[in-house]
């Protein structure tokens, strides 16, 4: 069997690498690797030829609540885009803030932190406010290059912070683990790594009198204010926070919902008319490479289970000896979801924890720490979501790895917490409380 | 150059349309696959769970309660299986109770589909195969292979964070269709928390004694091979333990339920009615990560070369070698502990006795196989014969 597994693998990875050299793009060369997959696994009637279409169509809707969530915030902030909200935002932000310039970057840090907290998805933060933060960043001197680095890591952040953390939450939900008592074990780190970012990587680059050439280039649309601005905002914040106050009397709406609600809120406070069946095709058009790629990634999810491939990765992780596993874990747990996205969490995420925890380590800790690793595989191949979305809203026309590999420090420092996190997590305890 | 993109783009769009059909079929016909229930010589009624609770009534979160009375009163039993639809060894030891259980004293009330939404659904990105088939003398018994999660066909949108009720704790948003999450459940709640609600209901209402919830679980979750107990059924569960173990020679541990983690049957059942709760564990290898393919092989017989190595290298919490952990294990597991909570508990209980007979312990399992003890449907009368 493992031989087998073996082969499916290698017939994965090359498809995937020839694929790639007649340049294809990501998307099509995903989905070739992962037909050639599930083809190489019928030959051993893993899975029996009949049944692929069958597993290619299921894995498809593995992600598909992700995917409206992506379309219905995008939509959302085209609109408040197109109605001159996110200009006028930045605008006063700027002229506001400029000379407080560290207060502005830890109140942008906070901004991109709330909307990823409350839903657990960093996408969210990009999608809702990573255009004007973008853009605010511009106009406070942050070199062009390091904007999208910067909405990547806190993006990831976000993700990361409590009280919404779906990568913990599947571990939880997978080892019976009560998700309760991670606020100040995943609180902490986050405030404290975001900080760290903005002040590595929001130097000032520009000078006085270019921040005013800035400021002077933004087109304003003439009606905007902050109260146009901010209630579609206000519109989607309290529909968010409603369900929490309210659990059982408050209807559930869902994200996606809440977006189109928020929208319709923006839609009617524009300043200016908006052609909304152009603003969605614009979303999603825009957004097209990331939806294929969360459709294809969740096939390929499929075909690797049902062709033992996602086993054999699961058990490759677990016979690593402790010491090497330490040191292979900053590669091994951003991998995963370069690779799977959430997927990671479920496949070596869960017997990990069963696995350290039986050693001794704190489940709590532990799973706190892992949940700092994942968000970094959010700028890996082939997936690479987050890292994606970040240069995509900042609108850096550049290639993806100049901007990305400007990350690196924090990176490494988020890695570095995570790890000694792990590794000291019993004389962690006094954080978790509950 | 524009009629070759034109020919490329109308090429995709059939096989588009291809793939949806082909792949969407199966799919379409697994949620309308109906399972064929013999009714044994012990079921005195058949209901359903929205006597309890009229709202679900004629939605796919409504499910049948069988009901077996003995000749003389007793105490009372729910049993119940497929809470996780993608763990059936709950499901077909509820189903050999039906078939063949007699109750002499007391009543038991089954339910086979606890999460019936959750049978009718399959689980993206884990490639699991749609059915799964057991041998009998007389064929094949074929049964949906379901999801742990109730179908977002039947409960959606999901909210983005789960807040169980009443205790507030927030869950995974996806546990909100895990009717394993949403104990003691809300009357006006989504229709998982009805489900629960209404099982709560009957509990309360038939004042039942004992609630044993079926499961499968992974060979690396510490939480396996066992009865988890909240205190006030430690004794029972203790002495149920120590029981199978000498007389029966399998092991089946005590754990107990935690009082911080919310929704669970073994948690809420205990704290918000008088019946004692019971969940049961059998070690399942199809649920764990590391294994091979996702077959319907490695479901029957548990058996899997990369848990292998790992029980090796002391990775796992349960003793495993190559004979796996077959279904009839398991199966017998579940049945031979539940009838052993139950005598425990009629002997701490006089007056509140509960027998039931003709139904089979592990070690007939092990020798007949579970298949031996379903019903054929074509020799039975046809009004004996229940489509759930």
């Amino acid at each position: 069997m493992i031989t087998k597994t073996l082969f499916i693998t290698a017939i994965i990875i090359i498809s995937y690498i020839l694929a790639k050299w007649q340049k294809l793009s990501v998307e099509l060369s995903l989905f070739i690797s992962t037909l050639a997959g599930v083809l190489a696994g019928a030959l051993f009637k893993t899975p029996a030829l009949s049944e692929i279409p069958r597993h290619l169509l299921e894995g498809s809707f593995t992600y598909l609540d992700v995917i409206l969530v992506f379309f219905s915030a995008t939509l959302f902030i085209t609109i408040i885009q197109e109605s001159g909200g996110i200009n006028f935002a930045v605008r006063q932000t700027v002229v506001g803030f400029a000379r407080f310039r560290f207060l502005a970057l830890f109140l942008l840090m906070i901004i991109v932190l709330i909307p990823g907290a409350l839903t657990g998805a960093g996408s969210v933060s990009l999608l809702v406010v990573g255009a004007p933060v973008a853009l605010a960043l511009k106009g406070l001197g942050v070199d062009e290059k390091k904007i999208p680095a910067i909405l990547f890591i806190l993006a990831g952040l976000a993700a990361a912070a409590p009280p919404i953390n779906i990568w913990a939450m599947i571990l939880c939900a997978g080892t019976a683990i009560p998700y309760v008592g991670f606020e100040l074990p995943l609180g902490l780190p986050v405030l404290v790594l975001g900080t760290a970012t903005i002040l590595i990587l929001g130097r000032r680059q520009g000078k006085q009198s270019e921040l005013k050439e800035f400021v002077d280039r933004i087109e304003t649309v003439p009606g905007m204010n902050w109260l146009r601005l901010l209630l579609p905002f206000a519109v989607f914040f309290a529909l968010v926070i409603a369900y929490r106050l309210w659990p059982f009397s408050f209807p559930v709406l869902g994200l996606p919902l809440e977006f189109i609600i928020a929208s319709v809120a923006a839609y009617l406070l524009s300043p200016v008319k908006i052609n909304l069946v152009k603003v969605a095709s614009s979303t999603v058009n825009k957004l097209l490479p990331l939806l294929s790629i969360m459709v294809i990634v969740g096939m390929l999810q499929q075909v690797m289970a049902a062709t033992g491939v996602k086993g054999l990765i699961s058990y490759s992780v677990l016979i690593i000896p402790l010491g090497l596993l330490f040191c292979l874990l900053p590669v091994i747990i951003p991998f995963s979801e370069g690779v799977l996205t959430y997927g990671g969490a479920a496949i070596i995420g869960i017997p990990l924890v069963w696995y350290l925890n039986s050693l001794g380590y704190h489940a709590t800790i532990l799973i706190s720490a892992l949940s700092l690793l994942w968000p970094l595989g959010d700028g890996l191949p082939p997936t690479a979501l987050i890292g994606r979305l970040s240069l995509i809203v900042s609108g850096y026309e550049g290639s993806y790895w100049s901007s990305i590999k400007k990350a690196w420090l924090p990176w490494i420092i988020i890695t570095l917490t995570a790890i000694l996190m792990i590794i000291f997590s019993s004389k962690l305890t006094f954080l978790v409380t509950g | 150059m524009k009629t070759g993109l034109f020919k490329f783009k109308l090429i995709a769009v059939v096989v588009f349309v291809l793939l949806i059909i082909s792949g969407g079929l199966p799919l379409w016909q697994h949620r309308h696959y109906r399972v064929e229930v013999i009714l044994g010589p012990g079921v005195s009624e058949v209901k359903k769970l929205s006597d309890f609770l009229p709202a679900i009534k004629g939605s796919q979160a409504d499910t049948k309660v069988y009901i077996l009375r003995g000749k003389e009163p007793g105490g009372q039993v729910l049993i119940i299986g497929n809470t996780h639809s993608n763990e059936p060894e709950g499901l077909l030891s509820v189903l050999i109770m039906i078939e063949n259980a007699v109750v002499e004293k007391g009543t038991l009330y089954l339910i086979p589909f606890f999460n019936h939404s959750g049978g009718l659904n399959t689980r993206p990105g884990e490639g699991y195969p749609l059915y799964f088939s057991v041998p009998t003398s007389w064929g094949k018994k074929t049964f949906r292979m379901g999801n742990r999660d109730a179908s977002p066909l039947d409960q959606w949108p999901d909210p983005d964070v789960y807040i169980h009720y009443p205790e507030k704790q927030m869950l995974s948003y996806l546990d909100i269709r895990n009717t394993n999450r949403t104990w003691p459940g809300r009357k006006n709640g989504l229709p998982m928390e009805q489900v629960t609600y209404a099982a709560m209901e009957l509990l309360r209402q038939n004042k039942i004694d004992l609630a044993i919830d079926l499961h499968g679980a992974e060979t690396m979750f510490p939480v396996t091979n066992c009865i988890v107990a909240p205190e006030k059924c430690t004794r029972l569960a203790t002495l149920a333990s120590l029981t199978v173990k000498s007389m029966e020679g399998f092991e089946n541990h005590v754990e107990p339920s935690p009082v911080n983690f919310r929704g669970l049957s073994h948690r809420e059942i205990g704290d918000y009615s008088d019946t004692l709760p019971f969940l049961l564990e059998a070690p399942m290898p199809f649920l764990d990560q590391p294994t091979g393919p996702k077959t319907e092989a490695l479901f029957l017989t548990g058996q899997d070369e990369f848990l292998l190595s790992l029980a090796k290298k002391k990775k796992l919490f349960v003793p495993y070698d190559q004979s796996g952990w077959p279904l009839e294990k398991r199966v017998g597991q579940h049945l031979s502990v539940s009838l052993e909570i139950i005598r425990q508990f009629s002997k701490k209980s006089p007056e509140r006795v509960i027998i039931i007979k003709n139904v089979p312990r592990y070690r007939e399992l092990l020798e007949n196989g579970t298949g031996y003890y379903f019903h054929n449907p074509a020799v039975v009368d046809q009004d004996k014969i229940v489509i759930d």
